[in-house]
């Protein structure tokens, strides 16, 4: 049984629908995040379990109780906006403590629990500052300790990190997920930052155009992506044509050279598919072992720091592909000619 | 680089200073010329001897600050209300908080009158206490183009949409948050509205003399058909309350939540609402 299920869920903003019959069940304690661009219906997705908006169909449960048409203020849930939202009238102390004294807190219980959470996120020092005496990053983890102060059953991230720069977004991510893992609550964070969402989540949704696409853990979403719009939305991705030759062995070709995938191809044979690489299963030079190498020219190199990021032409194919930086070995030279190498296996069949 | 002496500018404030304090002064030395032949402060002493002034300045700060509490109870819901929920009705409320500069209060205090007189359903002019209650409405209704505009431009300031839903989410019901978020976050904007209410009310004539109530206005007046240089010292009076009415508001409006008042040199922030209240 999940813990909080979202079933048939969809939402009308007059004749426009942007949330179109939307399934998710959440485990108790799971980390989920919504992944897409904007517009996707993500945030719309969230704010009808946060109850800012009301689902045209569909429901929405935790924990076994149905809250779908339930007002906000009654659904105890814990949100944690862009705009971090500090009411600016007030201490950190007291927008920690605003929750608790809503909740009819006594007053030594509410010192002792806003001194845990500042704790938790490592202000306990600034707890008489105001909003606006702060940097975002700090704004943003009272918001969060703000959030977590009246024990929410789940807790909503609304792209909490984008108004941080970069170095602070890293940081807080990691430190947001290990205050999820210690406290083991149930959340979901909304973000359009894919590295952001496969580097600290459990599960995630991809949405496009108010369906999710696919639902899975960032290894599943990443290596088997379900549509081409996730394929193409996660990560970088080459794409070319080919043949098939045979389609119960999953045999294709493609400039005079045939291949196996890994699976059979649901085309008929002479049908021309689309396949699918990461530029980190393509690699430079003839590895042996590899049953696709093409001869190639160099024509961009993009030094990334840790990786090289090489875009080479491979007759009438262009793909990009990664190596690692070594410090003995130079990056290849823009127009040298190398043969590049891959494994049929890490190939994608993206459309038929 | 040096910019050159802006002289067109410093003439055109010189003059226009003069404008207004030259009357100003006029007035002033004039209120000090009570007794002949020599500057004295005698005219202040008969205004304060007299206990019709003391009896209707109570009467008249009272009465305004009833307007000020009535008019931010009234103003705050409502403009945070429209600017939430109905942000189209925005103009159209704007309009009707204007309505107060076009209608002349003596229209106002007809209507109020002829709804409330002796014989209809709601007879307030029958009591003190409900011509009091009226008077004071009338003073909302006087200062609603000023109030509202400065609480307006105060919920403008902050995310009231975002703030609304942290305070949602966190349990409060709407009711707690405009009095716990919404009302501390626009508290320098009501100070400045209802500074802005004082110095309306205060003097106001027109509605507090048809009522017949004996507040300042009307005492002012009053004096002026009789004495010569005791209403030269109110006028003095009143202007000096008027302006450190006017100081005490950039003090206010420009502070932050937590800076006690004086204690730290902050730049002001806020463009006085009187400034924007005049343009």
């Amino acid at each position: 049984m999940s813990f909080l299920s979202i079933s048939g869920v969809t939402k009308s903003f007059g004749a426009n629908m942007v949330v179109k019959g939307f399934d998710l069940s959440v485990d108790r304690g799971e980390f989920v995040s919504f992944l897409g661009p904007s517009g996707c219906g993500k945030t719309t997705v969230l704010r009808m379990v946060a109850g800012f908006e009301q689902p045209t169909s569909g429901r929405i449960v935790v924990d076994g109780k149905e809250i779908t048409h339930l007002a906000p203020n009654k659904r105890n849930i814990g949100m944690v906006f862009q705009a971090y939202a500090l009411f600016p009238n007030m201490t950190v102390f007291g927008n920690v403590a605003f929750g608790l004294k809503i909740a009819g807190m006594q007053k030594p219980d509410i010192e002792t629990r806003v001194t845990e959470m500042l704790k938790l996120i490592g202000l306990e020092q600034l707890a008489d500052r105001y909003p606006y005496q702060m940097s975002g990053g700090q704004q943003q983890r009272v918001a969060l300790a703000r959030a977590l102060a009246p024990k929410p059953q789940v807790l909503l991230l609304d792209e909490p990190l984008s108004a941080l720069d970069a170095k602070i977004r890293v940081s807080l991510r990691e430190e947001i997920r290990d205050i999820q893992k210690k406290l083991g609550i149930t959340t979901i964070f909304v973000t359009h930052d894919q590295e952001e969402a496969l580097s600290i989540s459990d599960r995630l949704v991809v949405m496009h155009a108010g369906v999710a696409d696919q639902i899975g853990t960032p290894f599943e979403v990443y290596n088997r992506p379900a549509t081409q719009f996730v394929a193409n939305f996660v990560g970088t991705l080459n794409t070319f044509p080919v043949t098939v030759e045979d389609p119960a062995g999953g045999r294709v070709s493609m400039n005079g050279i045939t291949f196996a995938l890994a699976e059979a191809i649901p085309a008929p044979r002479g049908a021309s598919i689309t396949l699918a690489v990461r530029p980190e299963s393509v690699q430079f030079g003839a590895v042996p072992g590899c049953d696709v190498v093409l001869p190639a020219t160099i024509e961009q190199v993009h030094f990334q720091g840790s990786v090289i990021r090489l875009r080479a032409k491979a007759g009438s194919l262009n793909l990009s592909l990664d190596t690692f930086n070594r410090p003995d070995s130079p990056p290849p030279a823009v127009g040298s000619t190398s043969p590049i190498s891959l494994s049929a296996k890490e190939l994608i069949i993206l459309s038929v | 680089m040096k910019k050159g002496f802006p002289l067109v500018s410093t003439i055109i404030v010189i003059i226009s200073a003069l404008f207004f304090l030259v009357p100003l002064y006029a007035t002033f030395q004039f209120s000090l010329q009570a007794l002949r032949g020599q500057l004295s402060f005698e005219a202040y002493n008969v205004v304060f001897a007299d206990p019709r002034f003391l009896s209707t300045v109570s009467f008249s700060i009272i009465a305004s600050a009833a307007a000020i509490v009535l008019g931010s109870i009234v103003v705050v819901p409502t403009a945070y209300w429209v600017r939430l929920k109905l942000p189209k009705f925005r103009p159209v409320i704007e309009f009707i908080t204007l309505l107060p500069l076009i209608v002349p209060p003596i229209v106002l205090v007809f209507g109020y009158i002829r709804l409330y007189g002796s014989n209809s359903m709601l007879p307030l002019l029958n009591d003190d206490l409900g011509t009091n209650l009226l008077l004071v409405i009338g003073y909302v209704v006087l200062s609603l183009p000023y109030m509202y505009r400065s609480i307006d431009n105060g919920l403008s300031v902050i995310d009231i949409a975002t703030l609304t839903e942290a305070a949602e989410i966190l349990g409060a019901s709407r009711l707690r948050t405009i009095w716990e978020v919404i009302f501390p976050n626009v508290r320098s904007a009501i100070v400045s509205g209802a500074f802005l209410t004082f110095s309306i009310s205060f003097g106001e004539f027109v509605l507090a003399s048809l009522l017949d109530r004996d507040a300042f206005g009307p005492y002012l007046v009053l004096i002026g058909e009789d004495l010569a240089y005791e209403p030269a010292a109110l006028a003095t009076m009143s202007f000096a309350l008027t302006w450190g009415m006017m100081i005490l508001m950039q003090l206010f409006a420009s502070r932050k939540p937590g800076q006690r008042l004086l204690s730290r040199k902050s730049p002001p922030t806020a463009i006085a609402p009187a400034q924007k209240a005049a343009a």
